[in-house]
């Protein structure tokens, strides 16, 4: 055996076989710890109702593992708290994979085999790596520390929207003390760990085969070097040494044996439910099976085992609480406190050995732990949560699927009662007479193909404001013209065609959603057709995505892709180029929920438009305040509306022209929005089809302010 | 205990809507049924008694009836899903034609049948407006009465209640009546609660009992035309009235507005 071959470290030298003993029942008992733990944890989610896991496991596991690896998500709108994480785990994970190895060389293959490898160059590797391991650790740690003591982002600071001070689950300071705990048991981990080694090579000084490889292991060679330069001699090296190894162990096993019970378990918990992302969670709210007895959640134990155990995964990052329109506008809704008020209620009342009687598991109302209604009643459901946990929790259909629990006891704003019950009586949102779904086509100079009765290439779903609202309507026959130049081959459907019920289904009526989507798809499969079109984004959201499960399998694309695809065709020319210095408004559901980015975009660059983005675009666009049902119910007077806010980020732009929508709702809602912000006569508020149509003339129409004068 | 509900499934024109060819009513293909306004608010008082009896000694039994062809079942389930035990439709062939004393006499006979505690109807229909059903009812039946009920304190079992109507000028009239008595229950008393399409779906599985002129023991003669004593005479859209739009500059519509006014007044000035 050469030099190399016998270098390795001391692990009980100089123990007795009581300590030795001590040291392993100490280490067993932390496993039991963590065992009963998550038989606790574990049995909490499986108190939730079933759910299935879906297909595609292995697939679901690589994607896991590789958002894992690469932070991609912890790094989102956050890149500092994202490299310091990456820090963290990657020297945690080092370090864990380093105990490992010495426990499957000291304990396992040793013993049961007489195999050996953790020593020579092995171990100098080893050695090395797992120094820098920690050094990276520390320094995340510390990053964190500095960030959460000194930076304090306002995310962080835990204050609840839904609770006023004095309510018995208002105080946070729980949180915030795991929280420097678990930052600090980690950091005194890695200190007494470098400490301890330094120690060890002071007290071992006499050793070749340890002081004269002690490069190997750098951070703590310098700290040996410090301390032998400050006097400690080989005797006090390994008194340090002997007591520093107890207190390192003992902090180190009871961290282990802390897991499940802390923020610390987010570790399995956020990787558990990264694995089980729904990547349509809000794209495709879960249907009411004909046999289910309660129709939303009303008790903790209807949300799945996976719901459960997402709650779980939360780690507090406040992304959704900053994301949140709601929250951003004063109401009472942060979506990461519904999630943490959900959890505790969860840890109050399922971690118990028995399951509490029925009444004590009521989530709905004001009391700790409860979401009361008018926190669920201000979600957009605009997604922006959904998509930017980096733990992949999904708010949107937790809070649906609670709001159908309201909807179900009619506990809800009158004007939205109203507006359902018209909804089920007429079939649209404008309590209009069927017969007028189409009145619109009217004025046209050329007639629009009735869908019902011949065959169309293109069958265009309307939608309820783009066919009823004055304003939206100019829009609409707007788009009719373009398509009638394009010579599109496309008709509606006229009286057959009823509200789609994307935001009926979002507002938690479910049985409502049922009957529309079902009508509608009835509708459809009696008219031939080879693709779908619409201008509303939210119709096309929930034909797309939700009607195939009510057996409504079509194409369909929403108007900024066809007409992309005309312009680059050529079968719509463009006369002029605009000029005009835009900025571009992402509609929820065609943006975030559905992928359409580009289209548009590219529709203004061939228009000859100069884009400026808002600092809120693509996936990060900021809702107009009018989904999920808040364009049926009045906002509170007096407080901020998420449209005033996004209003205010636009006028930020100088010089900007037009505010570029497309979406009927986002018309209504920013025309509005642009009025009552005093910022009237600085830019304008378009659809994006009236710029094209522009483009389409050769002669100017009415100049947005500032361009002809 | 039981109370029963008079409700009725009222038609609201659509647009553009044409004329029967009898010239007597608004043709069917042109209306939208629903259930009377008025009777979603006697019902939600019927629920919110039962409610508030919930647990104690009498169970409350709600029954609503409704006197009208297969159609008014969709308008009976909304009943169903908001919290009636029962429903009753009577319909035959001779009903059509009656005026709203016929259909009074319908419903009195309804009641002796079910001896209800209370009778509560709405103060009027919203097609039709007649409001007479309930107290032409109560005249039947010989029971005491009060229209437009705003309020109500009634347990379920006493034998009397207390109500507050609500009189010209902004004074109550507070009553008391014995019971049984029939109630016509005005707008805004309560907030009727939402039926949600699945409670009215789960409704459509339950039975709605159809009732016979005979099993009433009501003659056929007494209602239907033969048994009215009013009758249409025609339903029409009267002609249209004379507003015009003023054209023009803003002199020139002030000075036609000025000269339809003299013309109108006479005055010369």
């Amino acid at each position: 055996m050469s030099d190399v071959e016998i270098v390795t470290r001391v692990l009980f030298e100089d123990f007795t076989p009581s300590a030795v003993g001590l040291f392993y029942a100490l280490g067993f008992a932390a496993i039991a710890l963590f065992f009963f733990g998550v038989y606790v944890q574990v049995r909490k989610y499986r108190r939730g109702a079933a759910a299935s896991l879906g297909g595609n496991l292995s697939a679901r596991f690589g994607a896991m593992i590789g958002t894992v690896l690469s932070h991609r998500t912890v790094a989102r709108r956050d890149r500092p708290a994202g490299a310091a994480h990456r820090l963290i785990f990657y020297g945690f994970l080092l370090l864990f994979l380093g105990t490992a190895t010495i426990t499957l060389d000291y304990d396992i293959l040793g013993p049961l085999f007489g195999v050996h490898f953790w020593h020579g160059g092995f171990y100098l590797w080893f050695s090395l790596i797992l120094d820098v391991a920690g050094v990276l650790l520390a320094g995340g740690l510390a990053y964190m520390m500095y960030r959460r003591g000194w930076l304090r982002p306002p995310k962080l600071d835990y204050a609840r929207p839904d609770r006023r001070p004095g309510d018995p689950d208002y105080d946070r300071s729980g949180y915030r003390r795991e929280d420097w705990a678990f930052l600090w048991t980690l950091l005194v981990i890695v200190a007494t760990g470098y400490v301890l080694e330094a120690a060890r090579l002071v007290w071992l000084e006499g050793r070749p085969e340890v002081w004269s490889y002690r490069w190997w292991s750098p951070a703590g060679a310098v700290l040996a070097e410090a301390m032998r330069a400050a006097g400690l001699t080989q005797a006090a090296g390994g008194a340090l040494r002997q007591g520093l190894w107890w207190f390192h162990g003992f902090v180190a096993l009871l961290f282990i044996a802390l897991i499940p019970l802390t923020k610390v378990k987010h570790i399995f918990t956020s990787a558990g439910s990264l694995m089980l992302r729904d990547p349509l969670a809000a794209q495709r709210l879960p249907g009411v099976p004909e046999d289910q007895q309660r129709v939303g959640a009303q008790f903790i134990t209807d949300f799945t085992w996976k719901q459960l155990l997402s709650l779980d995964a939360c780690t507090k990052c406040g992304r959704c609480h900053e994301a949140c329109p709601a929250r951003a506008v004063g109401a009472p809704l942060s979506p990461r406190d519904v999630i943490l008020s959900l959890r505790e209620f969860a840890n109050k009342t399922l971690e118990a050995a028995e399951l509490p009687a029925e009444a004590e598991l009521d989530v709905h109302g004001k009391g700790p732990g409860q979401v009361a209604m008018e926190t669920l009643w201000a979600c957009r459901t605009c997604m922006a949560c959904v998509e930017v946990c980096p733990v992949a929790i999904e708010h949107v259909p937790i809070i649906v699927q609670m709001r159908r629990k309201l909807v179900e006891d009619g506990q809800m704003d009158p004007l939205l009662k109203k507006t359902l019950q018209t909804i089920h009586k007429t079939g649209n949102s404008f309590g209009e007479s069927r017969r007028k779904r189409a009145a619109w086509t009217k004025s046209l100079p050329f007639p629009v193909k009735d869908a019902r009765k011949e065959p169309v290439e293109v069958l265009w779903f309307v939608g309820d404001y783009a066919s009823f609202d004055p304003r939206n309507q100019k829009v609409t026959q707007a788009f009719a013209q373009l398509l009638h130049e394009a010579g599109v081959d496309y008709g509606i459907l006229y009286d057959a065609e009823s509200n789609a019920g994307n935001d009926v289904r979002r507002v938690g009526e479910e049985g409502l959603y049922e009957v529309l989507a079902g009508a509608n798809i009835q509708s459809l499969s009696a008219a031939s057709f080879k693709t779908i079109v619409t201008t509303d984004p939210h119709s096309f959201n929930t034909i797309r995505n939700e009607y195939p499960e009510f057996g409504g399998n079509y194409e369909i694309q929403h108007y900024t892709t066809l007409v992309q695809r005309l312009l680059l065709e050529g079968r719509l020319k463009i006369a002029r180029q605009l000029g005009v210095r835009v900025t571009f408004h992402d509609p929820c559901h065609l943006g975030r929920f559905n992928k359409g980015y580009e289209a548009p975009r590219e529709i203004l660059r061939l228009l000859g438009c100069e884009l400026i983005e808002m600092g809120r675009c693509r996936s990060n666009s900021f809702c107009c305040g009018a989904g999920g049902g808040r364009i049926w119910i009045p906002d509170p007077v007096g407080l901020d509306k998420p449209a005033h806010n996004r209003m205010r980020e636009a006028a930020a732009i100088p010089g900007l022209q037009v505010y570029v929508v497309s979406c009927p709702k986002d018309l209504t809602m920013f025309e509005d929005a642009l009025k009552t912000t005093g910022n009237e006569g600085k830019f304008v508020v378009k659809e994006l089809i009236e710029l094209i149509g522009e483009a389409l003339r050769r002669e100017p129409a009415v100049p947005a302010p500032g361009v002809a004068a | 205990m039981k109370l029963l509900v008079a409700v009725k499934q009222v038609a609201a024109l659509d647009e553009d809507f044409e004329i029967r060819s009898d010239g007597k009513d608004v043709d069917p293909d042109f209306l939208i049924r629903d259930l009377n306004e008025w009777d979603d608010y006697s019902l939600e008082e019927a629920v919110r008694i039962k409610e508030a009896a919930a647990g104690g000694a009498a169970a409350v039994e709600i029954v609503v009836v409704c006197v009208g062809p297969e159609d008014a079942d969709e308008s009976l389930r909304k009943c169903l899903a908001k919290g009636a035990d029962r429903a009753l439709r009577v319909w035959d062939e001779t009903i059509e034609g009656s005026d709203s004393i016929a259909v009074a006499r319908i419903i009195a006979a309804v009641a002796r049948k079910e001896r209800p505690d209370m009778l509560f109807a709405g103060v009027q229909s919203s097609d039709h407006s007649f409001a007479s059903t309930g107290i032409a009812a109560a005249a039947f039946l010989d029971w005491p009465h009060a229209a437009v009920v705003t309020h109500l304190t009634y347990t379920p079992g006493a034998n009397t209640a207390v109500l507050r109507r609500e009189l010209e000028g902004g004074v109550l009239h507070e009553m008391q009546l014995e019971c049984p008595a029939v109630l016509t229950i005005q707008l805004g008393i309560n907030t009727p609660r939402y039926a949600s399409l699945r409670s009215i779906k789960q409704a459509a599985a339950r039975p709605i009992e159809a009732l016979s002129l005979e099993q009433l023991g009501v003659k056929p003669s007494d209602v239907g035309e033969s048994g009215s004593l009013s009758r249409v005479r025609r339903m029409y859209v009267p002609d249209r009235g004379h507003a015009q739009m003023i054209e023009g500059s803003v002199e020139e519509q002030a000075a036609r507005l000025a000269k339809i006014i003299k013309d109108l007044t006479g005055s010369a000035a």
